[in-house]
């Protein structure tokens, strides 16, 4: 109780309620923009954290992503044009609504559907987080160097499309990471004498090179194409939602838990959540036959799980340290700049402040209303903002946030060469999920094993000695088994295309 | 720009001989057969292995060297490329010795009257608008150091 009330103490300042409000308006007008990502709102927004305390920095990434997934779904319903990846999958669901006269309801569902899945999201990150941290405690090096392989070979499962290529994707990243001072002897690697390298390759450029620059490399020529006018007119947002709320409220609780939980998966975020929630929901579903026709349950389900998914990642974050995804791997970025570092202990020795970002989560989610309503009132303007003014403001302000981070230009090399890779990544379908979390988890995964390998003396065996490590060992070798076959199979099917061709 | 497998799976396989080669001269730990080069050993024998993998796959599909797969005609392409990286480099190399300030306006003036294609006074004022709020927010409420170049004998 004295925690809690701590919490609210730290989290009902002005200072950190209009950084939320503040946070929200930019999450929702970077979401509405189509191609403008909910990731990308993150990477620009960190070097703006950076200067911030702890919770204030956790707050404004934790409001602005909630808003930019659910900001995501109005040029969805509006222009057909998914927002943000996360709102792809009901797009022409919505559109379709908007057609036959119910954009209203459309719209209003996806706010309160992604306020329902994040206030769901919170409450299992709030039950579950604590209980695993408390098995969590008893961890060594060896289960922190099988969970951080876990969580790696886990992105490359969940990324989709080419498996070869994440595997390529996750080692190009773990070599990335493995540039500077050597964590346990001091050696500088890969340095190329260079002073700037030895501290490593600084999170910050990458994050803003990979999903910034690199989108817009791909976007920029488009920004000549005539903007889209809004046809529809929104009357009446959320007339009409809750009978239809009611009619499927085991949907939004499925999507809400089903999000969490796959958000809690390294590598699985807001999109792949809403796929596979939208994908059960017609599974499970009375009338399958409507999904795709302007049918409300699949939306219901897969707004629920987007946002529910944000909180999921949260989880293996802040109990172990590992990101869910790239986001997370930004926020525990912030906290280890602070002082701060994610695992277990985190949840005794800083309590305050997991209530108080737990409390941040349920406010931004409470904001989706009022400024969800805003949003769809305003969407004509926002959506009227031409990408050919928009695109170079956004290249100026990259270029000053990858500077901010260290104060040096060389960050700025470094964020021009990983939007020039991410762009050749994209091009060639190998998937960025599994090179960001490699850059973060690399060190991790390698200071653990010299850690262990130390501590056995050479004996590889030592790593398998202990009953949780041995569990997290078989689980990494059948998801390789899984990566294995997948690939196999894959390979198989583009084999006989290319024959037939 | 789409590539065969063949040549980014000889981009990894090259890439997997450069880090085994980087990472050969670094020494072990005292008394132990592990040390800095350890993990970069087996990295980069896994990318070499699997840009292997990738290189055969590319041998066996027809598919082109390289192929422009996109509505946007590649000249148009080429050019936002080229705009982006000159743009960057020019910020990188011009800002610590012009100041921010001038090189922004400058910048955003080009670059939103090249992509807006509106006329000149509306792409100045809206960068000289721009590049005071990025100066506001990030030299002054945030401190970061972003340069006055000559702007600061005529500040100062």
């Amino acid at each position: 109780m004295d925690s809690f009330l701590a919490a609210t103490a730290l989290v009902f300042t002005w200072d950190v309620m209009l950084i939320v409000l503040s946070a929200s308006v930019f999450g929702l007008f970077m979401g509405a923009i189509p191609g403008l990502t909910a990731t990308m709102a993150t990477a620009l927004l960190v070097p703006v954290t950076f200067f911030m305390e702890p919770l204030p920095a956790i707050a404004a990434i934790v409001s602005a992503t909630a808003m930019a997934i659910v900001a995501g779904d109005l040029p969805g319903a509006l222009l057909r044009m998914p927002g943000t990846p996360a709102s792809a999958v009901y797009t022409d669901e919505a559109y379709l609504m908007g057609k036959q006269g119910k954009i209203g309801v459309a719209l209003g569902l996806n706010i309160v559907c992604s306020m329902l899945g994040g206030i769901i999201g919170v409450v299992c990150l709030a039950m579950l987080a604590p209980l695993i941290a408390d098995f969590a405690i008893k961890f060594t090096s060896d289960e922190y160097f099988w969970l951080a392989l876990l969580g790696l070979s886990c992105a490359i499962l969940v990324s989709g499309g080419d498996r070869l290529k994440g595997v390529i994707s996750m080692l190009a990243g773990l070599a990335i990471s493995m540039v500077g001072m050597d964590s346990v002897s001091g050696q500088a690697r890969f340095t190329m004498g260079s002073y700037d390298l030895l501290a490593g390759i600084s999170i910050l450029p990458v994050l803003i090179g990979l999903f910034a620059i690199s989108e817009l490399i791909r976007r920029m020529p488009e920004s000549h194409n005539p903007q889209q006018e809004i046809q529809t007119r929104v009357k009446k947002p959320f007339a009409g939602v809750g009978p239809l709320l009611w009619k499927y409220k085991f949907g939004v609780a499925r999507g809400g838990v089903l999000g969490t939980l796959i958000g809690a998966l390294p590598g699985a975020g807001a999109d792949i959540a809403s796929w596979i929630s939208y994908a059960i929901a017609r599974k499970f579903s009375r009338s399958p036959e409507k999904f795709g026709t302007g049918h409300p349950e699949g939306l219901i389900s897969a707004s629920s799980a987007n946002n529910a998914s944000l909180s999921g990642a949260y989880i293996p974050a802040l109990v172990f340290g590992i990101p869910g995804d790239a986001i997370t791997a930004i926020i525990i970025g912030v906290l280890m700049t602070k002082g701060i570092t994610p695992g277990p202990d985190v949840f005794v020795s800083e309590a305050p402040l997991v209530n108080a970002i737990l409390l941040v989560f349920i406010i931004a989610n409470l904001l989706l209303l009022p400024l969800g309503f805003l949003a769809i009132k305003g969407a004509r303007h926002i959506l009227s903002i031409p990408s050919g003014v928009l695109f170079p403001l956004i290249l100026i302000f990259c270029m000053v946030g990858a500077f901010a981070a260290n104060n040096t230009m060389f960050d700025v090399w470094i964020m021009l060469a990983f939007g020039l890779l991410g762009y050749v990544m994209a091009e060639n379908d190998f998937p960025v999920g599994p090179l960001i979390l490699a850059v973060i988890l690399g060190p991790i995964i390698e200071s653990n094993f010299m850690r262990s390998i130390i501590k056995a003396n050479g004996d590889l065996t030592a790593f398998v000695d202990r009953p949780i490590a041995i569990t997290l060992a078989v689980a990494a070798a059948l998801i390789w088994g899984m990566i294995m076959v997948n690939g196999i199979a894959s390979n198989r099917t583009k084999n006989k295309l290319s024959f037939n061709h | 720009m789409r590539s065969n497998d063949k040549i980014t799976g000889l981009v990894t396989v090259t890439f997997g001989v450069l880090v085994i080669t980087n990472s050969r001269g670094l020494a072990n730990l005292p008394q132990q057969d592990y040390g800095a080069g350890t993990f970069p050993m087996v990295i980069g024998g896994l990318l070499i292995a699997f840009g292997g993998l990738l290189t055969l796959r590319g041998l066996r599909s027809s598919a082109p060297l390289m192929v422009w797969v996109n509505d946007v005609p590649i000249k148009r392409f080429y050019l936002t490329l080229l705009a982006i990286i000159a743009a960057i480099v020019a910020y990188i190399l011009l800002v610590p010795v012009v100041g921010f300030p001038i090189v922004s306006t400058v910048l955003l003036s080009l670059l939103l009257y090249g992509f807006y294609r509106q006329n000149w006074t509306l792409a100045a004022c809206t960068a000289v608008a721009s590049t005071a709020v990025i100066w506001v927010v990030f030299g002054r409420l945030l401190q970061v150091p972003l340069e006055l170049g000559i702007l600061e004998k005529v500040v100062y």
